[in-house]
């Protein structure tokens, strides 16, 4: 089965430390994939190799069907492949409206001067308000983004994710700080998501990942450690001793 | 700049309706319709703050708007001043050099003509030859080209290495302060082929224009200045409104969030920088003609951090506020340090505004930006309730 994303071994070091060690680790064409691990396991790290924030020493990650390598490209480059990116923290541009941070995200072109002369179509509206009312603002659109709740603001980056369009989705905790029902909602937008394009969410929350039921990947000391449905890798003794042993006694 | 521009953007109509009555007035009351009201002086003194004021809505946008403080927009206003200055100046040397020749019996050649030209420009920095950047100084059109076309270039490579090389915040400040210094130092030379320290004088003369009263010339220059700073106000306002502007704005409040939307963040950043530095040379372009000299002090980095502090007590990230931050801080800065506001004497000191006024303007600086950070401009929310 063809890939969509293949990362094989990858190693970073900051200064000695090994963030990432010899990281080898693929995802298909729409799928939904949660990756846990204590913290310092590299899962950030392994965010910031696959969307060029950060460069490996070695390996190679390899993009799509036409086998890109993703290392020599730039940020905007590979948001423009299809790699969407949702930070820890909610970041949405607070000082703009709901409608205009999606707007920004929505597909469009990239350039300043196709950006300088863009006028407004009835089509993107419209994708803008589906949208909206995928992640539930629909009734929020003119508001100032500053304005929203916690939860508002993860599901608004969610949101511009998706009208990114991205073949790749890649979420940051996205359940964190959230009250039990905003979670709800959250498991449901990332798995109506996963159903068109890969979703990978890093969490380390282990009820949320229960939820979104899906294939794990535990990650310890830059490399992964068990693979498979959340009861398998639950159950194996070595991810009790280094993780659940010790963040959820 | 449709329909929809303007009707999203009430405040762009206000400023121009404002900025139409108040040059109307301006003209009626000078001395070029007879009335007289306002004088020369004073005319050339509020054309001049309509250019400050152009070159303030750049760093506005520059600055308020995309986030770089750039320290070197009044480099590429003396830039400006300087292209626009070398054509003033060797077109009016060439007509009087070309009257004190033509009693002579035997017609000068135009070497002749040349080398006078030179030794009239040149001998006061012990020179008569024409650097080669003057090559173009005869022909308007091509100064009037380059008032346009250095500063472009000039921020377009600058900020090309700056941006691509990811340096930010405090250091770019550095960095363009670098530049303006060295650009300054430079012309301080005398061999810099503009005159060293001297800069260039008698600007205020018109070539073809010499019968024509100041009285007229400057209220010419006043509305021509008006004028550009209506279009500027407009232009940008066009540029920072719709998604350009979201994007830009999406830069000075999160670079890194608007990379991975996947927008090219350096071109935006070079785009926006090399625009304004284009508006700045051309607002010096205009100034310094009714300024009549320009010399390299007027590039020091101290005017580039003026120009940020007029920004910043007007109201960043709002056009009008930069309006009247140059406008309201210029003025009074020309009130005080020339002389108008008269001395307080404390008894046992007296405090000469002269020398007092920049400790007057530091700390309503810092005031500012302390309890007001939305600066003078600021004042209009209270008086327009936002749509909610």
């Amino acid at each position: 089965m063809s890939m969509l994303l293949e990362v094989s071994g990858v190693t970073v070091t900051f200064d000695g430390f090994r963030a990432i060690n010899n990281l080898s680790i693929n995802f298909a064409e729409a799928e939904l994939r949660a990756i846990i691990g204590p913290n310092g396991a590299g899962k950030t790290t392994f965010m910031d190799i696959v969307t060029g924030k950060t460069r490996p020493d070695e390996g190679h990650v390899i993009w799509g069907e036409r086998n890109i390598s993703l290392l020599g490209l730039s940020e905007s480059k590979i948001a423009m492949e299809g790699i969407g990116r949702k930070f820890q923290k909610p970041t949405v541009f607070e000082a703009q409206t709901v409608r205009q941070n999606l707007a920004m995200a929505l597909k469009t072109p990239r350039d300043p001067f196709a950006v300088l002369m863009h006028r407004k179509t009835a089509q993107n509206a419209e994708r803008i308000e589906k949208i909206a009312e995928e992640i539930g603002l629909l009734n929020s659109l003119t508001r100032v983004a500053g304005e929203l709740s916690h939860g508002q603001k993860q599901w608004l980056e969610i949101g511009m994710l998706l009208a990114q369009d991205p073949r790749l989705l890649l979420v940051d905790e996205p359940a964190a700080g959230m009250t039990v029902e905003e979670r709800e909602k959250t498991t449901d937008i990332l798995k109506r998501a996963a159903e068109t394009r890969a979703v990978v969410v890093v969490e380390h929350d282990m009820e949320f990942v229960r939820r979104l039921d899906c294939k794990v990947t535990v990650l310890h000391e830059g490399a992964v450690l068990a693979e498979g449905s959340l009861d398998h890798v639950t159950s194996n003794q070595t991810v009790i001793d280094v993780y659940l042993g010790r963040g959820h006694a | 700049m449709n329909k929809s521009f303007i009707a999203q953007n009430p405040s762009v109509l206000w400023f121009l309706a404002a900025l139409g009555l108040f040059t109307l007035a301006v003209t009626l009351l000078s001395e070029a319709t007879g009335v007289g009201l306002i004088s020369t002086s004073f005319v050339k003194t509020l054309g001049k703050t309509l250019c400050l004021c152009l070159i303030a809505i750049a760093m506005d946008v520059v600055w308020g708007y995309c986030g770089i403080l750039s320290l070197g927009h009044f480099a590429f206003f003396g830039i400006g001043g300087y292209a626009v200055g070398m054509w003033l100046m060797y077109a009016r040397t060439e007509g009087i050099v070309l009257e004190s020749l033509s009693g002579q019996v035997i017609p000068p050649t135009p070497q002749e003509i040349s080398d006078a030209i030179g030794n009239q420009i040149f001998g006061v920095v012990g020179s008569s030859d024409f650097p080669l950047i003057w090559a173009f100084a005869d022909n308007l059109f091509l100064q009037l080209a380059m008032v346009v076309l250095i500063p472009g270039l000039l921020a377009l490579v600058f900020g090309w290495l700056a941006f691509r090389s990811r340096v930010t915040g405090v250091y770019l400040s550095i960095l363009t302060q670098a530049m303006t210094l060295a650009l300054s130092l430079y012309l301080f030379q005398n061999d810099s082929g503009l005159r060293g320290n001297n800069g260039l004088s008698g600007l205020q003369n018109i070539p073809g224009f010499e019968a024509t009263p100041q009285a007229t010339i400057s209220i010419v220059f006043f509305l021509v200045s008006a004028l550009a700073l209506g279009l500027g106000y407009v232009f940008f306002a066009w540029v920072i409104s719709g998604k350009m502007g979201s994007v830009v704005k999406g830069i000075r409040d999160n670079e890194a969030r608007v990379r991975f939307l996947g927008y090219h963040v350096e071109s935006y950043k070079l785009f926006i920088f090399t625009i304004t530095a284009i508006i700045s040379g051309i607002a010096g372009a205009l100034y310094y003609p009714q300024a009549g000299i320009i010399n390299p002090g007027e590039i020091a980095p101290i005017t580039s951090i003026y120009l940020a502090v007029w920004v910043a007590i007007g109201g960043r990230g709002r056009l009008y506020g930069a309006v009247i931050g140059a406008a309201f801080v210029s003025l009074l800065s020309s009130w005080f340090t020339g002389g108008g506001a008269p001395d307080i004497n404390l008894g046992f000191y007296t405090i000469q505004w002269t020398d007092w006024w920049l400790v007057l303007l530091g700390l309503s600086f810092v005031a500012v930006t302390l309890f007001f950070p939305k600066g003078i401009g600021g004042l209009f929310d209270y008086l327009v309730r936002k749509p909610s």
